[in-house]
């Protein structure tokens, strides 16, 4: 059954329209994800949700049951920030403990012991699962970001939620920390089976966490599904720039051929002043055209540098391109690399830091390049774009 | 060492203070250079000035107690619902500071009055408030109340916002935030803010003597006996209650400048 249903919310701030008809389907149980640039009122949502702010049109459905008109402390869908907040005139256990003092709550406890329901858990077990065990009597001040943020998450487990908000709860968390939470946060989820909505901007906490998630640009949901999917095949070009997959290149198919499940794309490449074309061929994809315009995207982790002292094997014959390193730059985790080719296609590859190392690569070097034909994904050519790439 | 400017700055700035300072003790230590303590000893034993002084504390008292009462509400809605309505309650509730504590006086004994409608209409239904202590908690109140709200609002100016709207998540009602956490986080500045009015109000003179009516234990409050004393030529007896009063502002002013000095380390 659907937990959580937006429909139809719009929302301005002095006639900026922030949210623009949102809609956006959530199940009981799952970890979802809204992701967006930030300041695209990706937490102005979660605060509608939580009625903290009222939307100006749109039904917020909760359980089956409108809840629009419910004022925030009586929808049971607590928030987690980006700063843990902990009241600092309380120590832990209080600041764990606050929930249950409130009447609402009290009668909810009272309600589902009517039930014969064991949903409530008590401080202790929740801050065992959350290993903050020991720091009862600490006072905000004196516990570290992580283990705050922690508490946080308990102040918000203990009133037996119908979901969690949480917003950003990792931006300010060092890498270590960041591990650690996510990692509680599936746990929670999986445990205590508590449905989580997350709003982020780092794609790393959608990839890493949720079951679903929803793309938020400009005031709309513009893709939405399994992260793999989304992140493989963005429906449009201003999602496919905003998940990160930075080789977007324009062309005109050139050829379907359903039976052989191929689509031939002729790229088009300035060269100069003079275009000329590449083809690349790519798995067949539904409602395209002979002639249409489409944009290319290829994630930078899927093109795959080849091995000089081995044979090629079949799927890296595909779409081969031979190219020189204009630059590698060392990130946290990967090695990434820009590639020109001789047709003067620019390409960014990621590989990891060994397989750069034992391959001998460096700057300058010409290599040859394979993009796999399921790698490419194709898009429709109809919007205007954000980003402006040379067709 | 030679001089440079900056040393010369630091010599003028620390003359211009200390010179000021020494000044102002003087001038409020002076009264005591004119008594002695078997004087003093002695004038503590007259009962009336111990009924004036009692009945200043009795009076401020009750001041601070409706201070508590209405200041909270009205500092948590010109801190929390900013907009037109807490612009002008702002300037209305600071008002008194500007005015002179004589005209709130004038206002209260004019409109009190029992030619005024209004006056008139509390009097029908039996309640005084020219020449009687109720009176003198009315003008008392009106000048007292701005100290209160304005340092009770500071603190709750300085509470994280988004922490209250998250509290609301978790179940918490509005009366919820504000006696479990609002408050619980401003004691300091409530404590500063009532000892600020109980000093304002026993303090009192200009007002509380347009409504008083002067008439011994029942308004004759401490400062209005320091002005009697004085027109009578009974300077000692003056001196002593002058005295007293300015130990217990001296008192106030070390609780609210404590607290209020807490409310900035706790922000």
């Amino acid at each position: 059954m659907k937990l959580l249903e937006i429909k139809n919310i719009s929302k301005s701030f002095l006639n900026k329209k922030v949210l623009d008809g949102i809609n956006l389907e959530i199940e009981g149980g799952e970890i979802s994800s809204i992701f967006g640039y930030s300041g695209e009122g990706k937490s102005t949502m979660l605060k509608i949700i939580c009625g903290i702010l009222k939307q100006d049109c749109g039904d917020v459905i909760l359980n089956a049951k409108n809840i629009n008109n419910l004022e925030s402390y009586e929808r049971r869908t607590p928030l987690v920030m980006d700063e843990p907040l902990l009241f600092p005139n309380m120590n832990v256990i209080e600041n764990i403990k606050f929930g249950l003092k409130l009447n609402i709550n009290k009668r909810n406890l009272i309600n589902n012991i009517g039930k014969n329901k064991k949903i409530f858990y008590s401080p202790r077990e929740i801050m065992e699962l959350l290993g903050i065990t020991g720091l009862e009597k600490r006072y905000p001040s004196e516990i570290s970001m992580g283990q705050a943020q922690r508490v946080s998450l308990a102040r918000a487990l203990i009133v037996n939620p119908e979901i969690i908000l949480m917003d950003e709860p990792f931006s300010n968390l060092d890498i270590i920390s960041k591990t650690k939470v996510r990692k509680l946060i599936k746990d929670v989820n999986r445990e205590l089976k508590i449905s989580i909505l997350l709003v982020t901007h780092d794609i790393e906490d959608v990839v890493n966490l949720s079951d679903k998630m929803f793309i938020l640009n400009d005031g709309k949901i513009q893709d939405s599904g399994h992260p793999k999917e989304v992140l493989r095949k963005p429906s449009s070009i201003d999602t496919a720039f905003l998940i990160g997959t930075e080789n977007i290149l324009g062309g005109v198919i050139s050829e379907i051929d359903r039976n052989n499940n191929l689509i031939k794309v002729k790229v088009k490449v300035r060269n100069g002043n003079t275009h000329t074309g590449v083809i690349m061929e790519a798995d067949f994809q539904g409602n395209f055209e002979t002639g249409e315009q489409v944009f290319l995207a290829v994630r930078p982790e899927e093109i795959i540098i080849l091995r000089e002292d081995r044979e090629a094997s079949k799927p890296v014959r595909e779409n081969r391109l031979s190219g020189k390193i204009i630059s590698s730059i060392f990130t946290s985790r990967m090695m990434e690399i820009s590639i020109k080719s001789e047709e003067n296609l620019e390409l960014k590859v990621l590989i990891p830091f060994h397989a750069y190392e034992v391959m001998h690569l460096f700057e300058g070097k010409t290599v040859k390049v394979s993009l796999k034909k399921s790698s490419i994904h194709l898009i429709k050519k109809k919007k205007t774009v954000k980003n402006s790439i040379s067709p | 060492m030679p001089l440079n400017k900056n040393k010369i700055f630091d010599i003028l700035v620390y003359i211009i203070s200390f010179l000021f300072f020494a000044t102002l003790i003087l001038l409020l230590s002076g009264i005591f250079f004119q008594t002695s303590i078997h004087i003093f000893m002695k004038e503590l034993k007259d009962v009336g000035l111990w009924n004036s002084i009692f009945l200043s504390f009795k009076l401020s008292f009750i001041v601070i107690i409706i201070n508590l009462i209405i200041g909270i509400p009205i500092a948590y809605v010109l801190s929390f619902k900013k907009g037109k309505i807490s612009f002008l309650l702002d300037l209305i509730s600071a008002l008194p500071l500007t005015t002179s504590p004589l005209v709130v006086g004038f206002a209260v004994l004019i409109t009190m009055g029992s030619l005024n409608p209004i006056g008139k209409f509390f009097i029908d239904n039996g309640i005084k408030f020219v020449f009687t202590p109720q009176g003198i908690v009315l003008v008392q109140l009106i000048i007292s109340f701005p100290f209160f709200v304005n340092i009770v609002k500071t603190s709750f100016d300085s509470i994280n916002r988004k922490m209250l709207n998250l509290s609301k998540t978790l179940g918490a009602s509005s009366f919820d935030v504000l006696f479990k956490i609002i408050i619980p986080l401003s004691y300091n500045g409530i404590i500063a803010g009532l000892a600020m009015s109980w000093s304002r109000s026993i303090g009192e003179y200009a007002a509380t003597q347009m409504v008083s009516g002067v008439i011994p234990k029942i308004t004759e409050t401490a400062p209005i006996e320091v002005f009697v004393k004085t027109s009578y030529g009974n300077y000692p007896a003056a001196i002593t209650i002058a005295g007293i009063l300015m130990i217990i502002s001296l008192f106030f002013l070390g609780i609210f400048k404590y607290f209020n000095y807490k409310i900035k380390t706790n922000a």
